[in-house]
């Protein structure tokens, strides 16, 4: 068992009323799954995925991520372990301006306690293989949508995570672009790595293995 | 991770250069002012401390009471009172006693004859001071009678070299009538920071020699008295043992006390107010250091502001980081980074800064400093840099950093209502600061032009002063005489001391009428020539004035107005009284003249007229006609002097000299002022630039909607100048509380004007419309349709 979600509750206390974003959300995901989590705007997708990537709290439940209760664990042992075991992947991809294509893939690495030599070695076979040893000198204005969103995703594998969390991967990307995006995931996922994407589209919630489908910060 | 750090900084400079150049140009000038001050501060904090006993060197002054309720301390003592410290106290280790010549005396070797400022001091001299023997033994070169120690720099202009031990000098000088030939005994060496400068030592038995004996009692004040006391004296104790020491010896110091004070802080603590010690320069010194401080407080508030203000730039950033697993800390460390990296890069150019400025800085503050690679200045330099990068980075490094990464990336930021009143306060706290320097500039500037401008009640215009000295000692009358037939020459006299300080005092006086209470007024009294009172153009207000009828002057007086005042002397002219000589007849009343700065009222004041007490020839030239008068005078003075040269002075550089140091604040606190000013400015220029990026969206629409540019213009400045009229709430009540506790230590000062401070205000106003206008203009007359279809 990769992570387990039990009894989760997250609201936001509005004008003395209490408005749930997560509503009584159990979920449990093994290694190796693709999962896929859907619903219309606002039903709490996003807020699933941040509170299972562990950037985002939640008010009430029980979260295990290896057996680990996330739930009890103090924010620097939290930090620790998404720092170790999970990616992400946005949709707005997220690059940073300022960095060639090279230096934001090394970025992570720095706070990972790599040496430079391993820094160099892991950005290399990152550049490898995604077939951008070219670009590796761009800046990511100088990109295609789909191209920083390679270096996105491949920027999120730099870590060797096990778990990738992609918020609508897709979502700013032509057709053609996103479903390179997907085929990707897909051969990750067939390499080992779990996935767990939101996405609008029936089409691209077809590359994973299981969907969510939630309404209203509940599960359906 | 630095060099990614250090990277990633490097393109943000690039990328947003007027930001950059903002807070360089802050930064570099806020750190010059602070170099600047720190190099003048720890010059005057090392005067007078290379004294190797520095901790135990103290000097002896007397507590003495002027008038009543009133306490003045004085640094002049009897000789008497060495030998009684020598011998009465076994906490003094040694005591040395000096005796300084007020003028120059003329020095002679065999075809070389030059004027030189001297002292007399007692055998233990070079073991109380440290001043380095380069020749001579320290504990010999003073018992000789007729034995001379000289300095570096007066052996080199005598000798033209430093080997001049043996050598005879023959010395004259007016005042104590020595005419004598002295044996070099040794060379000694006056460090630079040194805050007695004289040229030679004669032995203190001299001084003894050439006194009448009767003369050498407690009550006569001539010598300065220095003692080494013995180490870990407590001084607080030792003071209290010693506060009776004289009162016993004698009826007229009976009401004296001794007072021992740190010789090292008579430089920078040498007021004294009522029996306390007060202060002095020490004030400028903590009030620059403050003012700098805050100079730099400014461009780091700037930093401070502009950091955040567009910390949008930064935010997604730090979510980006956080997202892929940078903790806080390594974010901090990160700002933190950036900001001392500019600070080292902007301490790099305060260093280019201050070697630029500092020949002109060392004009204003009349001091020879030098900026050297000492290990010392590098670690003040890195340890200024540092700290001041880690306080202009740590509010945006806190601030930017606190933001989780979910909101960040969602864009769900937006600038809490704290944190625009944290940048606004500090905006606010940097005009503060601005306006109340503006006050302060103006204040001073327009104090000591009332100073300078001020009715003296003498004239000091023209008038040229010179020492009395060799050919003139004895034929001084004859000079004046011939000297007023010059062209040019209005008139000649001569005075005992200066005009600009009358430092004789003297009480125990008696007059018909005399009550208890008057009985205890200290009079001021001068000696000077006759027609002196025509010369200065002090005003007679009845009476006579002196003329010349030597012997009989001896047997008058001229009292000022406020001395007849303080006497009750209702017919004072023909009155006779008992004042420095028995049956004295008042001869004439002048009206009252200022004879110190004016931070002083003007005393009672009594001038006698006798030949054998005059020290300065003082002459009045028509204006106009300085040069004639100057070059005859020159030929005059060489026949009687061959080979001294002619070295004069004007009255009104003397007294411009009484205010040298409130001078150089006003100089200093012009540019200070003019500085804290500028950097603010660029911070305001920053933040409107921001703000009308900020705004390009909502200037659109208003300007879509039918909103004129100027309507734009002016609400865009309005936020800014809210600011600005809010630190004039402010700082205007505090810099008139300032301006009238500055102003409390003159006698003489200005009123405060309503308008100086409505000034300040408006002007303050007027920069930060300029700094904020240009902006505000440039922004409304943008194309509304550009910044809508951004979007």
């Amino acid at each position: 068992m990769l992570l387990e979600l039990k009894n989760i509750f997250k609201w936001v206390n509005s004008g003395g009323q209490r408005i749930f974003l997560l509503k009584d959300i159990n979920l449990s995901v093994e290694e190796g799954e693709f999962i896929s989590i859907m619903g219309p705007s606002g039903s709490g997708k996003s807020t699933l995925l941040n509170v299972i990537g562990m950037l985002d709290q939640f008010n009430e439940g029980e979260y295990y991520f290896f057996d680990e209760s996330v739930h009890s664990l103090k924010e620097k042992h939290r930090s620790n372990l998404y720092k170790e075991y999970i990616g992400f992947v946005f949709q707005a991809y997220h690059l940073l301006d300022d960095l060639t294509v090279y230096e934001n893939l090394e970025m992570p690495l720095l706070y990972k306690k790599y040496k430079s030599a391993e820094r160099k070695a892991m950005v290399a076979d990152m550049l490898d293989r995604f077939n951008i040893v070219g670009k590796k000198d761009l800046f990511p204005a100088q990109l295609s949508g789909g191209q920083q969103q390679l270096v996105g995703v491949a920027r999120a594998l730099i870590g060797k995570p096990k778990l990738i969390l992609a918020d609508e991967p897709t979502g700013n990307l032509n057709s053609k672009q996103g479903e390179e995006i997907m085929e990707l995931f897909k051969q990750l996922n067939t390499e080992g790595v779990t996935i767990i994407q939101v996405t609008h589209s029936e089409k691209n919630a077809a590359y994973g293995s299981r969907i969510i489908n939630l309404l209203d910060g509940r599960k359906v | 991770m630095i060099t990614h750090n250090v990277l990633l900084y490097l393109r943000t400079i690039k990328k947003h250069r007027s930001s950059f150049l903002i807070n360089l140009v802050g930064l570099s000038s806020g750190l010059a002012c602070v170099l600047l001050v720190y190099l003048w501060v720890s010059d005057e904090l090392k005067m007078d401390k290379f004294h190797e006993h520095d901790e135990h060197l103290y000097q002896v002054r007397r507590i003495v009471p002027i008038a009543p309720g009133e306490l003045a301390v004085v640094s002049s003592n009897s000789s008497l009172m060495l030998t009684a410290l020598q011998q009465e106290v076994p906490e003094v280790e040694y005591a040395t006693a000096v005796y300084s010549f007020d003028n120059n005396a003329s020095l002679e070797i065999d075809d070389k004859k030059l004027s030189a400022s001297g002292i007399m001091a007692s055998e233990a001299f070079f073991e109380v001071f440290s001043y380095p023997l380069l020749s001579g033994d320290k504990n010999k070169v003073l018992n000789e009678l007729n034995s001379v120690v000289i300095s570096k720099d007066l052996a080199s202009r005598l000798f033209s070299n430093t080997d001049a031990v043996g050598k005879t000098i023959k010395v004259k000088e007016a005042e104590e009538e020595i005419e004598e030939a002295f044996v070099v005994s040794g060379v000694y060496e006056i460090p630079k920071n040194s805050s007695q400068q004289f040229d030679f030592i004669l032995p203190y038995k001299t001084f003894l020699k050439y006194r009448d004996p009767d003369d050498i009692a407690w009550y006569s004040n001539s010598s300065s008295i220095y003692v080494l006391l013995v180490p870990n004296t407590d001084i607080v104790a030792f003071n209290q043992k010693m506060e009776g020491f004289v009162a016993k010896r004698h009826r007229y110091v009976q009401e004296e006390k001794v007072l021992f004070t740190k010789f090292s802080d008579n430089y920078l603590r040498g007021s004294f107010e009522n029996g306390k010690q007060v202060g002095g320069r020490i004030n400028y010194v903590v009030l620059f250091s403050i003012v700098a401080l805050f100079v730099l407080l400014i461009a780091c508030i700037n930093f401070m502001n502009l950091s955040t203000a567009r910390a949008t730039r930064r935010l997604k950033e730090v979510g980006v980081k956080k997202a892929v697993g940078a903790n806080r800390k390594s974010l901090i460390v990160q700002f933190l980074t950036e900001s001392v990296i500019l600070s080292f890069l902007s301490l790099g150019c305060a260093l280019l800064i201050v070697i630029a400025l500092l020949p002109w800085y060392n004009e204003i503050t009349g001091k020879e400093l030098t900026f050297s690679v000492a290990p010392e200045m590098i670690f003040t330099l890195t340890l200024i840099a540092f700290l001041t990068g880690v306080l202009s980075g740590s509010y945006p490094a806190l601030y930017l950093t606190k933001f989780s990464a979910v909101n960040v990336l969602k864009g769900k930021i937006s600038s809490s209502f704290g944190e625009l009143m944290a940048r606004k306060g500090l905006v606010v706290f940097q005009f503060c600061i601005s306006i109340l320097l503006i006050v302060a500039v103006g204040v001073i500037y327009m104090q000591l032009d009332y100073l300078q401008s001020k009715n003296l009640g003498y004239n000091k215009d023209n008038v040229m002063i010179f020492d009395i000295q060799d050919g003139l000692i004895d034929k001084a009358d004859v000079f004046i005489e011939q000297a007023k037939e010059l062209p040019g020459v209005v008139n000649a006299t001569y005075m005992q001391g200066d005009m600009t300080n009358f430092s004789n005092r003297s009480s125990g006086h008696s007059w018909p009428g005399q009550t208890e209470e008057s009985k205890h007024i200290t009079f001021r009294h001068a000696h000077v020539g006759p027609e002196f009172i025509e010369t200065m153009g002090i005003e007679l207000k009845e009476g006579r004035t002196y003329i010349n009828e030597k012997p009989n002057n001896e047997s008058k007086i001229i009292l000022n107005e406020r001395a007849v005042e303080v006497m009750g002397l209702e017919n004072p002219v023909g009155t006779i009284i008992d004042m420095r000589g028995p049956n004295r007849e008042i001869i004439g009343v002048v009206k009252d003249f200022n004879i110190q700065s004016l931070y002083n009222e003007i005393t009672p004041m009594a001038l006698l007229c006798r030949t054998e007490w005059r020290s300065n020839l003082v002459i009045k030239i028509k204006a106009g006609e300085e040069k004639t008068a100057i070059a005859a005078l020159e030929k005059l003075y060489n026949t009687f002097n061959s080979g001294l040269a002619f070295d004069f002075r004007f009255l009104d550089d003397q007294y411009e000299e009484l205010y040298r140091s409130e001078q150089r604040v006003s100089t200093l606190s012009k540019y200070f002022g003019a500085m804290a000013i500028i950097i603010s400015c660029l911070g305001l220029f920053g933040l409107a630039a921001f703000s009308a990026e900020r705004r390009k969206k909502e200037i659109s629409i208003r300007k879509v909607l039918g909103q004129t540019v100027s309507q734009v213009t002016i609400m865009l400045s309005s936020e800014f100048i809210k600011l600005v009229l809010i630190s004039i709430a402010i700082s205007l009540p505090i810099a008139y509380l300032l301006a009238t506790n500055w102003l409390s230590q003159f006698a003489y000062k200005i009123s405060l004007h309503f308008g100086y401070f409505i000034g300040a205000g408006l002007l303050a106003i007027l920069v930060a419309l300029l700094t904020v206008g240009s902006q505000a203009i440039n922004a409304a007359n943008k194309n509304p349709v550009h910044a809508l279809k951004d979007d």
